[in-house]
């Protein structure tokens, strides 16, 4: 099977500093793909990347087979990939609910056009938010900001989601809430890629990491394999984790 | 609605009643509004409200831009001028009466507002602004340098008068009464799109344009939209002001009236239904009550504008609204201590 | 007269209404660049600064006494509404920017209300016409011309080669970082305010010593100031006095060819050419202070 997202030799230069040199990456249908590295290793970039904030120097990406390098963020979202920001945000003027609505109105023949989508209330309730529906979103507590972050990213029928650094700033009671959603998601067709470097939470979500450093991918495979690998241990033990 | 009962986004218009009910006051004010030649008022009332009701359609047209998509535009007025100049030469030109006029003039200041908001969207940002600005000032030297055409810097009489199946609207109290009905159209076509999902869309961008487009909202699109909404209302708002006036030129479209429009929009409060009616009434009407000349008036706007902007962000009729709200919380606690405190303390009630 | 004589006589006009405008756009650019306010009140603080000149002259001072005084009136008035009114919006700098269309019209009209709305003029402070090989020179536009290059070349090294210019372009660069490095961020935010309505009170005693003025002039003034700033990049002091100088050469050209009708067209014109093509201007400017929104 072919994968859903396939990264080929995504390069993205700031002002003559190679952020990202050469990164090959490829998900596949269906898992929960963990990306680490190092603060300054060239993850946020990536995300950008792919979610069409910036625009590559050389490389592709394509999702589904279709080639989306360079395409705007919205279109990224039509085709199908639903993204998280680092950032928790949401409408703060809005009622959490109208949150909801409005990330479900610009749906375009998305990956799941033909699977029946959960309402925005039924959004709100998947990540247990429907007690606070008609407040602002701008009056929520960080966790549950993150939580809306999630339903709204959800609501707009991803095929692939996106997720970058999703526990940044949660306790570890609102962390493990969220593990637990985030590994619901594959059961309803929904392929996770999570960006982050905090090695419990990947730990706790992937069964398959892949590691940069510098802008290149200096590992990929199964969870343990990865771990275990000396190339990364020496970037983490080295590194500021 | 049930999980899974509405796949492709499309959710029931829910919360109706609650929103239908922020139409009300505005009706009802205009209701009363309409009744006002029955205490045959003074032309001088008639011509103040006339102007008053004319700006306040623009106003709802700049309330979806700014109240609702968070853009603000310094070159409404010449919005409204493409409007009026449009009537204007329709009119003498071809001999095209005030009915065509109206959705031709609309759809010509639509068109302007995308040649503005095409280049000025695309600078973005702080630059925005500054962009309409210098669009109102061309439109203003270009009106001024276009020779007989445009009537250079005197301008344009305009010719004909204004019908309504059959009746001359060019009596002060039927052109009143039309006006009205105007302001009730715009304050409707803006209340449908604030309570639609495509109003719904513009709040997200105001909201949180990174978010939006991540949403899958095409934000450069839908801004670019809300302009062009905008520029409809003004067009209307220009043919009504053509027709009142009998005469227009280039300065009353430059961008000290686009300050004025901003001015009376923000006082008003420009994301409520009521802000544009209540920012166009006070603003025309303000220097009558206190007795000012023109001059003193200004200064007060100006005041107004800065103390609003400081002291109330979200305008006056939401700051009224939120102080009367603060008194009447404040009493009910007050009311309800005392009733504490007969209970609790029963000698001081015997006393 | 030769073409070329009366080309360069135009260009001589042009660069002086330049110089002014030149002194409006840097310190529209130095508040943008540190705020992220776009003062449009500025145009007033400029008319303000000419209508103290023409206040002092008419009370018998002197022309250089009576710009030393509208420097000081504007520096102070600067001072007053930043302190009084522009500091409360530097968390949203759109109030700001709202805030300054409201001064525009108090200012504009409580001039008019003191000094009705007719237009003011001082006698030309220097009156000799040089005839240089045929082109006739007016001494009153060489002084406009030489007095911006000196006060702009002044600002300069202030900003370049002090310690304070160091850390204004620090704050300029990023605010927040700026403050946590030890600069008083909040004072410098008042200090730029003062210097530019100080430069904006010149402006307008030059200006008045050129042509008459009438309260009204600020808007164009402000908005070729501003024209010239985004042109030259916002935030971006160089790029304001570069474009100041092509602005004034095009409007001179013009002028002296027969288009003096659209000669206020030109800024806004290039204006939103440059804009189109370069966003951030000919030389690259600042989009505002980082926000932590």
């Amino acid at each position: 099977m072919s994968p859903i997202l396939e990264i080929r030799g995504l390069s993205k230069q700031f002002g003559g500093v190679a952020a990202l040199a050469g990164v090959d990456l490829a998900v596949e249908e269906g898992e929960i793909l963990g990306v680490v590295g190092p603060n300054g290793s060239g993850k946020t970039t990536l995300f950008n990347v792919v979610t069409g904030v910036h625009r590559p120097n050389a490389g592709s990406v394509s999702f589904r087979g279709r080639d989306i390098t360079g395409s705007a963020p919205h279109a990224i979202s039509r085709a199908g990939i639903g993204y998280t920001f680092q950032q928790a945000m949401a409408f703060a003027g809005l009622s959490m609910l109208e949150n909801v609505q409005i990330a479900g109105e610009h749906v375009r023949a998305g990956a799941n056009a033909n699977t029946p989508w959960p309402t925005p209330q039924a959004l709100l309730d998947f990540v247990g938010l429907t007690a606070l529906a008609d407040e602002k979103a701008g009056v929520l507590p960080f966790g549950s900001l993150r939580l809306l972050g999630l339903a709204l990213a959800l609501a707009t029928q991803p095929a692939l989601l996106l997720l970058d650094e999703p526990a940044a700033g949660l306790n570890d009671r609102e962390t493990t809430a969220l593990v637990g959603l985030v590994r619901q998601l594959p059961g309803h067709g929904i392929t996770v890629c999570v960006i982050d470097h905090d090695m419990k939470l990947m730990q706790m979500l992937c069964r398959r990491l892949a590691v940069l450093d510098f802008g290149s991918k200096i590992a990929d495979g199964p969870t343990e394999a990865v771990l275990a690998d000396p190339k990364v241990l020496e970037v983490y033990l080295g590194g500021d984790l | 609605m049930s999980e899974g009962s509405t796949p492709q986004g499309k959710h029931p218009t829910h919360s109706v009643a609650p929103a239908l009910r922020s139409l009300v006051p505005v009706l009802v004010v205009l209701t009363l509004i309409a009744l006002v030649p029955l205490l045959s008022p003074s032309n001088r009332f008639l011509s103040l409200a006339i102007s008053a009701g004319i700006n306040v359609i623009a106003l709802y047209g700049l309330s979806v831009l700014f109240g609702q998509t968070g853009i603000l535009s310094m070159g409404h007025a010449a919005l409204v001028g493409v409007g009026a100049y449009t009537a204007a030469i329709l009119a003498r030109d071809f001999g095209v009466g005030f009915w065509l006029a109206l959705p031709v003039a609309a759809l010509t200041s639509a068109v302007f507002a995308m040649i503005v908001g095409i280049p000025s969207l695309r600078v973005g940002g702080h630059h925005f602004v500054i962009m309409t600005f210098a669009f109102g000032q061309l439109l203003a030297i270009v009106l001024t340098n276009g020779g007989d055409y445009t009537g250079a810097a005197t301008g344009l009489d305009m010719v004909g008068p204004v019908n309504l199946f059959g009746a001359d609207m060019g009596d002060l109290t039927r052109y009143y009464l039309m006006v009205v009905a105007f302001v009730a159209v715009a304050a409707v076509a803006s209340w449908a799109i604030i309570n639609s999902s495509y109003g719904r869309t513009l709040r997200a961008i105001r909201e949180n344009e990174k978010l939006a487009a991540s949403l899958g909202i095409n934000v450069g699109r839908h801004k670019i939209g809300a302009f062009v909404v905008s520029g409809v209302f003004a067009g209307i708002s220009g043919v009504l002001l053509a027709n009142f006036l009998g005469h227009i030129s280039p300065t009353q479209f430059a961008s000290f009236p686009s300050i004025y429009l901003a001015l009376m929009v923000m006082i008003g409060g420009a994301r409520l239904i009521t802000g544009p009616l209540a920012g166009g009434i006070l603003v025309a009407f303000l220097p009558e009550v206190l007795n000012l000349d023109p001059v003193q008036s200004r200064i007060v706007y100006g005041v107004c504008l800065i103390a609003v902007i400081l002291l109330l962000p979200d305008g006056l009729i939401a700051g009224i609204a939120a102080f009367v709200r603060k008194v009447f919380t404040a009493k009910s606690k007050e009311r309800q201590r005392q009733e504490n405190g007969v209970v609790s303390n029963p000698s001081e009630a015997r006393r | 007269m030769r073409a070329v004589d009366i080309f360069i006589q135009q260009i001589l006009n042009g660069l002086s209404i330049a110089s002014v405008i030149t002194l409006i756009a840097v310190g529209v650019t130095l508040i943008f660049g540190l705020t992220g306010i776009i003062n449009f009140a500025h145009g007033e603080f400029l008319m303000i600064g000419g209508i103290v000149t023409w206040l002092a002259v008419s009370a018998g001072l002197s022309f250089p006494l009576a710009v030393v005084l509208a420097i000081l009136a504007v520096g102070l008035m600067g001072y007053v509404l930043e302190r009084g009114i522009f500091r409360f919006t530097l968390e949203r700098p759109t109030n700001g920017f709202i805030v300054s269309l409201g001064l525009i019209v108090v200012l504009q009209h409580v001039v008019v209300l003191f000094w009705n709305p007719n237009q003011k003029s001082i006698p030309r402070p220097l009156t000799t016409v040089w005839d240089v090989g045929g082109v006739r020179i007016a001494s009153v536009r060489v002084m406009v011309i030489l007095i911006t290059v000196a006060v702009v070349a002044l600002s300069f090294r202030m900003i370049t080669t002090s310690r304070y210019g160091r850390a204004l372009r620090a704050s300029v660069e990023d605010r927040d970082t700026a403050a946590l490095m030890g600069i008083p961020v909040r004072r410098y935010i008042t200090g730029v305010f003062v210097l530019g309505s100080a430069l904006a009170g010149l402006g307008g005693a030059l200006l008045i010593a050129l042509f008459p003025i009438t309260p009204f002039i600020g808007g164009t003034m402000v908005m070729k100031g501003f024209a010239v700033a985004l042109i030259g990049g916002l935030g971006n002091i160089y790029g304001a006095v570069a474009a100041g100088l092509i602005l004034g050469i095009v409007e001179g050209f013009s002028a002296g060819y027969g288009f003096s009708q659209w000669t206020d067209a030109y800024s806004f014109v290039l204006m939103i050419l440059v804009l189109l093509f370069r966003p951030h201007g000919l030389f690259g400017g600042t989009s505002g202070p980082r926000m932590a929104s």
